[in-house]
């Protein structure tokens, strides 16, 4: 009996544990992966370790977690310790009570810390703008800058903010455990006040501090939340990139720098508890026998000899420090930027490297998870972005609210090479303000071993034949926009009735259990790994697919009989963009043929760039010495003819917006 | 007789309502072994703590070598401390405890900060060890050792610097009987030695008696008495004295006339004078100045109601006419049996009648008072607390 109950209590511990750990052992073993599927293993390599450190982004938003972890520790970490201090020269009930609310921040949910630091510094800066201005207005002798954003600056100020609460959390005990008189002994003995500090209260609570600022660091690595409401939107964490990547797929990329991360957090506090261990011990050995080899090391650096050695260390940490600090920060103010906000692996990120490398201007890529993401961003004013990359619909939106800059063709020869058919288009109608970054269609993706025989109408999507294993597209538009041609009417239509017609039919098929789920990213892991059989999605991401399919998988992509969606992804400058020079540059180097060939061949959509269209086979056949495939090829270039039968989404009016959201919802999960 | 160093005057220490100085004059000696005396709350490590800086009077002077020092901070005073519990750095060894103080510069006659060579530091401070009978312990770490040798450390830590005056704050506190007899004479030895005004504040009377050329004690934020350990202990000046230091039987009596005082409606032969005719009084006698007689030859008759043996004495309860007194005898005196006492007049010693009168004396619950003296030593924890969480009363 009890034997047995020991056994099952093995058994849930050990449960619990594997339930714990083994997402994360998993996160591991895939970052090893020498395929790019996060499903199936293709065999062990360093590869995507490799890749990590060439990925400038990743590096970049490395080097910006490392700055605000040990800066905000360090300013955090001394900040803490003398409002600790402060706190224990209060009596016992007001510094009981002040220790309750230090403890708020940290039992706080990040997000609202986070979103009220956002709305804070929001509020500040328009405050500040107003004292700019009239400041400005009434004096010339010093111009203040008028216009704030959120950056690193806020970012930090976030992280120290959150910070301080741990380290006093952890310097506080080591004041309740010291001699209060410990204090009045050293001022007793000739010390004033900050004497006393650095001789006597620093040592005893020098535990505490180490402690504190290493959890302090640990959190700041770790945190994703507070520096996603503070950050703007030219400053990305690791966190905030690992985020960013996932939103398309989840690549083995993400898994090594997930693997890397969590290890770094691991060693942090592997450390921390070794240390508190140590410590311990050796005040258990201290009264057993005389001091340890480095208790004699301490205690002779500690001698005067040493001092002079002991600052000179000092030194030149703060001014490496100073320096690395100072590098930094001037190397960002001084040199030309660009702010670039985009979408998850849609870039070949080596563009970046070149242009910079030619121009001289440093690129702040940044990347937004949708169009309506986008769009709401832009409309908090929170971001200075100078080029996005919206698509069609969301392009007349930001037209018609006004948002966005004509742009000088002048400085961009290399729009003349952008094919006719994706000049003009009804989204821009006088091509003024847009210059095409990649364009696709989105049509019906299928595992050729899980139907009976070739699709070709969007009807399979709501095929009762196919019950569970049909993946509805997460976003109202294109879900609408499939029903509405299988039912012979036009994705841009504002009949109310024919809109309900269509969303009859899924709400129809969904409640006959077709749908396994309604998905956005999802969709590779289900369709590569045959869980799924039929979906809608873009063509380049179906190359993808293609890419990493599992075996017994055949996945096929084809444009229905009915017609389907195309798209054009078109590059614009926003209205009063801080940097519309170099923007111009940007958008003119982005539109070269060069740059289409790589793009083209880095994400798979196609190029709006005759040239590159004409020569990318021939440029595949010399770079990979093998031929691509001209089926594939027509499947991301769609031929003209296909075309054709393809509409593009228009923007809706804002009764038809509506109305789709109403009934998207209607929809539930 | 030695030149005055340090006076208050008229100090006053309150926070808020709570006055926990009350007017306190006092001064003190240069070379003097000077003892602040009372039960925990009496002030008197407050009166300590005033002078060594780390308090400052809310009404009233504190004056050193004449000079008003109420604004000079703690590392300015000539004035060292050794602190209840020591109050060792923990993270230096017992030499760099003591060659703290001489490591921070001082400003010389003109203002400049200078440091100690390191030769002097380190042989002060090997002479100091030696004085403590430390030899040998420089290299330990102060956390192994005994309670003992961190005394001396703390004591060392202090006497380096060379101060005017040394102040202890309940020293011998924390360490058992013994160690304290022994720490008591080497305190003493140590203040003679290096001629060194002590400052000593104490609860315990024995430790206060040995020790002191002056005692002062103290209750209620209130000197009730200074004189030197014979004056306080045969001339008490009112019953908290009186019970405080050494045992005392405390009866309520009146003055007949000069010489002659009544108690239990006997007149007894004493020699105070001064009194008004038929004064009410209060009149110690102490348990040793009380022979026992024959009842019919006894001035007083009573019963005995316990007897407990303490080696040198019986600690004999008698009961008078429902008062019970203490009398210290080397003649056993079954529990029951019914005996005379006689005092001789050298014996009896009148006082005034005082706020304090009627509260003490008694011994019919003597074996609960032995019990509440002992549980009075740990104390330092009370006073702290009416320093730190008096702001708020």
């Amino acid at each position: 009996m009890k034997r047995s109950s020991r056994v099952g209590s093995r058994i849930f511990i050990g449960l619990t544990f594997l339930f714990l750990y083994l997402p994360i052992l998993l996160l591991i073993v895939f970052s090893f992966n020498a395929g790019d599927s996060s499903a199936v293993w293709r065999g062990f390599s360093l590869d995507w370790y490799k890749a990590l450190f060439q990925n400038r982004l990743i590096m970049e938003s490395l080097y910006t977690t490392l700055l605000v972890s040990l800066l905000s520790t360090a300013i955090a970490t001394a900040a803490g310790t003398f409002a600790a201090i402060g706190l224990y020269s209060l009596s016992k009930r007001r510094r009981d009570a002040l220790l309750v609310v230090n403890d708020i921040p940290m039992m706080n949910a990040d997000i609202v810390t986070g979103v009220s630091l956002c709305l804070f510094f929001v509020a500040f800066f328009q405050g500040w703008g107003a004292f700019a201005q009239w400041f400005n207005g009434v004096q010339s002798a010093v111009e203040l800058p008028v216009r704030l954003t959120l950056g690193f600056g806020t970012m930090l100020l976030a992280h120290i903010a959150f910070n301080i609460p741990y380290v006093i959390l952890n310097v506080a005990p080591k004041l309740r455990q010291m001699d209060k008189n410990l204090v009045d002994a050293a001022q007793d003995l000739g010390c004033t006040w900050m004497q006393a500090f650095w001789k006597v209260i620093l040592p005893e609570i020098k535990p505490g501090i180490v402690s504190g600022a290493l959890i302090a660091f640990t959190m700041s690595i770790d945190d994703f939340v507070i520096s996603y409401f503070t950050a703007g939107s030219s400053t990305s964490t690791l966190a905030m990139r690992i985020y960013s990547m996932t939103k398309k797929r989840i690549t083995p990329e993400v898994n090594a720098v997930s693997t890397l991360l969590f290890l770094s957090v691991l060693a942090l506090l592997v450390l921390n508890n070794v240390r508190e261990i140590r410590q311990e011990r050796r005040t258990d050995r201290q009264e057993l026998r005389g001091p340890s080899f480095f208790e004699n090391l301490s205690m002779r650096l500690s001698s005067p000899a040493w001092k002079w050695a002991r600052r000179g260390g000092l030194a030149a940490a703060a001014c490496v420090f100073v320096a690395a600090v100072a590098l930094l920060t001037g190397a960002a103010w001084s040199q030309p930027v660009v702010n670039v906000c985009s979408w998850g692996e849609y870039i070949d990120e080596d563009l970046i490297t070149q242009f910079e490398d030619a121009t001289g201007i440093r690129v702040n890529y940044q990347t937004a998870e949708s169009n309506e993401a986008l769009y709401s961003l832009l409309k908090s004013g929170g971001a200075d972005y100078d080029v996005i990359v919206p698509s069609d619909y969301m392009i007349s939106q930001l037209l018609e609210e006004g948002m966005l800059e004509e742009l000088d063709y002048s400085q961009i020869p290399n729009f003349e090479k952008i094919d006719p058919r994706f000049r003009n288009l009804p989204y821009d109608p006088e091509n003024k303000y847009t210059v095409p970054y990649t364009w696709g269609t989105m049509g019906l993706i299928y595992n050729a071993n899980m139907v009976d025989g070739e699709l070709d109408s969007w009807g399979a999507l709501y095929d009762g034949r196919y019950a569970g294993s049909v993946l509805l597209i997460n976003n109202s538009r294109d879900a609408l926009g499939a029903a509405l041609l299988h039912l012979g009417h036009s994705v841009n239509t504002t009949d109310e009735a024919e809109i309900r017609e269509a969303f009859a039919l899924i709400s129809d098929a969904s409640r006959r259990g077709v749908f396994q789920g309604k998905v956005m990213d999802q969709v590779f892991q289900k369709m590569e790994g045959g869980n799924a059989a039929i979906a809608s999605y873009y063509a380049g991401d179906y190359l993808s697919m293609l890419d990493n399919q599992a075996d017994g998988v055949d996945l096929r992509y084809v444009i229905p009989e009915e017609g389907a969606n195309w798209f054009v992804d078109a590059m614009c400058v926003l209205k009063d963009a801080p940097h519309y020079g170099e923007a111009m540059q940007w958008i003119n180097f982005i539109a070269s043929t060069e740059a289409n060939l790589a793009n083209m061949d880095y994400i798979w959509y196609a190029s709006p760039n005759t040239e590159a269209l004409e020569r990318y086979p021939a440029w595949y056949e010399a770079e990979y010495g093998e031929e691509l495939d001209p089926e594939l090829y027509e499947i991301m270039a769609a031929p003209a003819e296909v075309l054709e039968r393809c509409e593009m989404y228009l923007v809706l009016p804002p009764e038809t917006r509506a109305l789709y959201n109403e009934l998207w919802i209607e929809l539930g999960v | 007789m030695s030149k005055e160093l340090i006076r208050l005057r008229d100090c006053v220490m309150s926070y808020g309502d709570e006055v926990v100085l009350d007017h306190i004059n006092l001064y003190i000696n240069d070379k003097e072994f000077l003892t602040l005396l009372g039960p925990s709350g009496c002030g008197k490590t407050t009166t300590l703590r005033i002078i060594g800086g780390f308090l400052s009077p809310t009404a009233g002077d504190i004056l050193f070598d004449g000079a008003r020092i109420n604004d000079v901070p703690p590392h300015k005073r000539a004035v060292n401390t050794v602190f209840q519990r020591y109050a060792l750095f923990p993270h230096l060894n017992v030499f760099e405890n003591v060659a703290f103080g001489l490591r921070i510069p001082k400003a010389d006659r003109d203002g400049r900060k200078v440091k100690l060579p390191e030769r002097e530091i380190h042989q002060r401070v090997m002479e100091m060890l030696e004085t403590v009978n430390l030899k040998g312990f420089e290299k330990r770490p102060v956390s192994a050792l005994s309670g003992g040798q961190q005394q001396r450390v703390a004591i060392a830590r202090a006497l380096v610097n060379r101060p005017k005056v040394l102040l202890l704050d309940e020293p011998l506190g924390a360490l058992d009987m013994r160690l304290r007899k022994d720490m008591q004479i080497e305190l003493k030895r140590i203040q003679q030695e290096m001629e060194i005004t002590f400052i000593y504040v104490t609860h315990d009377q024995e430790e206060a008696l040995a020790m002191s050329d002056t005692v002062v004690v103290m209750d209620g934020g209130r000197i009730q008495q200074i004189g030197t350990p014979e004056d306080i202990y045969n001339e008490p000046k009112n019953a908290f004295v009186a019970d405080f230091i050494g045992e005392s039987n405390i009866i309520d009596g009146i003055m007949r006339a000069d010489g002659v005082v009544e108690i239990f409606n006997r007149r007894f032969q004493c020699l105070d004078k001064g009194f008004e005719q038929d004064e009410p009084v209060d009149v110690v006698i102490r348990p040793e100045d009380v022979d026992i007689v024959d009842e019919a030859a006894g001035q007083l008759k009573g019963t005995v109601t316990s007897v407990t043996f303490k080696g040198m004495q019986y600690d004999t309860i008698v009961d008078f006419y429902g008062f019970k007194w203490l009398i210290q005898t080397t003649d056993y005196c079954p529990t029951g049996s019914r005996i005379g006492i006689k005092i001789d007049p050298d014996g009896i010693h009148v006082m005034k009648k005082s706020h304090y009168s009627g509260m003490f004396g008694d011994y019919s619950s003597y074996s609960e008072e032995y019990e509440e003296l002992d549980a009075a030593e740990p104390e330092d924890g009370e006073e702290n607390g009416s320093q730190e969480d008096g702001h708020e009363k």
